[in-house]
């Protein structure tokens, strides 16, 4: 009786353990991705607010920082928003989406609802302005001869937001300034630290001639030298993330 | 909230025990708001802002303030969100303070810590220090266009933010732990003022307390007196952790002190147990 017990409780202890270490793990797959940021040459994505924020400066004089919104949040299960810190310096805390790549925003649309002081504001989600995504062209399964369309199929507003291009390369998406930069399709990217990066409407107007002159160049270069780009330098690094990250969805 | 509190007359001869009622409301609004960690949306935000049944929001005055200075406006809804907050100490006064607030809780834990005599001591600034300061910090929140102490220095926002920011951290989800840590920090700031200088938050300097305290100026609830059988024994005001002057009030009938919290430590000290001074909505 007593061996048998014993041997419960070991198994009870092996068991918590292994969660343990299992926890341990998906930390520490998580810490590596952080580091794998899409679209580097980006470093500043600005603070992405939750949907239906008033523009800029409006925003941060009429948010006290209850937390209402980010707590409505937590009650959906969501948990997107995190109060900005004071490394944040006059954005401290106010809330933004801190993490897309595990706590994108899903539009449920609550939190303005639940704002007390009008910094959020009932909006309809397709004219939601957090930001936009932006594809790393080099990271992209669909930019670098596969099939994947996982981001088109995360969008919560689809066939609108989404452009494709058709060719000899297979079908490479787009996604236009109609995104309303939740974070969805960051998430839902089959590569280890995700090829979407969302940045907000502010960092976006500056960098917009760049990206679209990135992406006009890439769809028309000659084959030889698209080939190069691809088998040479973005496949090996596509697949040295993959090996990196081995990633669980939470 | 405070619809535990009937009026009484001084004439009226049972004890009411304010103390243990008071903590029990305060507590059970606690419980209300910690409800949210538990998936349900009854009271959702903190006592500086939050949405009551997922449809009235509510917004501390002097937010509102803060808020209305820094936007330099008031909107539509920062007034629907005010008044029924207003509204309702309008009638109670500066209940909120004895009634609603965290810090009296965690004060009053403090004060088991500090040996001896709990009287009222002598304060080092004047209550009137308060006003100029609440006045300072909307003006600074009207030049710098943000809410400067509902959103850094406030104990209500940080109390909350520290209790959000220990539950998130613990469940693993997003967070910035430098804010939590600065919550804390405030907290930790305040509670250390408290025990070398007992109630000077409350008494002079939180901008929160001190908006309440105009509303008892005109509030329905005010503290009642019936001077019949008094000694003058000053127990009352030996019992008063606000330092309201309740003595030299007491044969005007009834007291309209900006300090007074409604917390009934008066009553229950008083020897005559409920007769000469009673909480009164007429």
């Amino acid at each position: 009786m007593k061996v048998a017990a014993a041997a419960g409780a070991a198994g009870v202890a092996g068991g918590s353990g292994l969660l343990l270490r299992e926890d341990a793990r998906r930390r520490q797959a998580a810490a590596a991705e952080r580091h794998l940021s899409p679209l580097p040459e980006i470093a500043e994505t600005g603070l992405v607010r939750p949907p239906g924020a008033r523009p800029g400066r409006e925003f941060r004089s009429r948010c006290s920082g209850c937390g209402a919104c980010l707590n409505v949040c937590h009650t959906m299960g969501y948990d997107a928003i995190a109060m900005a810190g004071p490394r944040h310096g006059r954005q401290g805390a106010t809330p933004y989406i801190k993490d897309m790549r595990d706590f994108p925003c899903t539009l449920c649309m609550e939190c303005p609802d639940q704002c007390p002081t009008g910094a959020l504001q009932p909006v309809e989600k397709p004219a939601v302005k957090m930001g936009i995504a932006l594809i790393d062209l080099k990271l992209c399964f669909g930019w670098n001869g596969d099939v994947c369309l996982s981001c088109s199929k995360a969008c919560p507003l689809g066939a609108s937001v989404f452009d494709f291009y058709y060719g000899a390369w297979g079908n490479q998406p787009y996604i236009n300034e109609k995104c309303v930069g939740c974070g969805l399709c960051v998430k839902y990217c089959p590569l280890g630290g995700s090829a979407v990066k969302v940045v907000t409407p502010e960092i976006y107007a500056a960098l917009k001639d760049d990206y679209l002159a990135e992406v006009d160049q890439t769809l028309h270069i000659s084959g030889e030298e698209r080939y190069e780009m691809v088998y040479g330098r973005n496949l090996p690094e596509i697949m040295a993330r993959g090996r990196l990250v081995e990633r669980e969805y939470r | 909230m405070q619809k535990a509190s009937p009026p009484t007359t001084p004439a009226s001869g049972r004890a009411i025990p304010w103390t243990l009622l008071r903590r029990s409301v305060m507590l059970a609004i606690l419980a209300l708001f910690m409800l949210q960690y538990f998936e349900l949306r009854l009271l959702v935000g903190s006592l500086s802002g939050s949405t009551l049944l997922e449809s009235i929001k509510l917004l501390d005055v002097f937010a509102f303030f803060e808020v209305s200075a820094a936007a330099k406006g008031v909107g539509l809804t920062l007034l629907t969100a005010v008044l029924p907050v207003a509204l309702l100490y309008l009638v109670l006064g500066r209940a909120f303070c004895g009634w609603v607030c965290p810090m009296d809780l965690l004060f009053s834990l403090v004060d088991k810590l500090r040996p001896g005599d709990q009287r009222p001591v002598k304060l080092p600034l004047s209550p009137g220090v308060g006003y100029w300061l609440a006045g300072g910090l909307l003006l600074l929140a009207l030049l710098f266009s943000l809410p400067l102490f509902t959103n850094y220095l406030s104990h209500l926002t940080n109390f909350f933010r520290a209790i959000a920011g220990g539950v998130f951290l613990a469940r693993d989800l997003p967070v910035e732990p430098a804010m939590v840590a600065w919550s804390l920090l405030t907290l930790l700031t305040l509670l250390m003022l408290h025990y070398f200088y007992p109630r000077l938050w409350c008494r002079v300097l939180c901008p929160v307390g001190k908006t309440y305290g105009l509303f008892n100026r005109v509030s329905l609830l005010k503290l009642r007196f019936d001077q019949g059988d008094c000694e003058g024994c000053e127990l009352c005001e030996h019992k008063c952790y606000m330092g309201v002057k309740i003595v030299r009030h007491l044969d005007r009938g009834k007291l309209r002190d900006p300090n007074c919290i409604y917390c009934g430590r008066c009553i229950e000290g008083c020897r005559h147990k409920g007769k000469l001074i009673g909480m009164s909505l007429k």
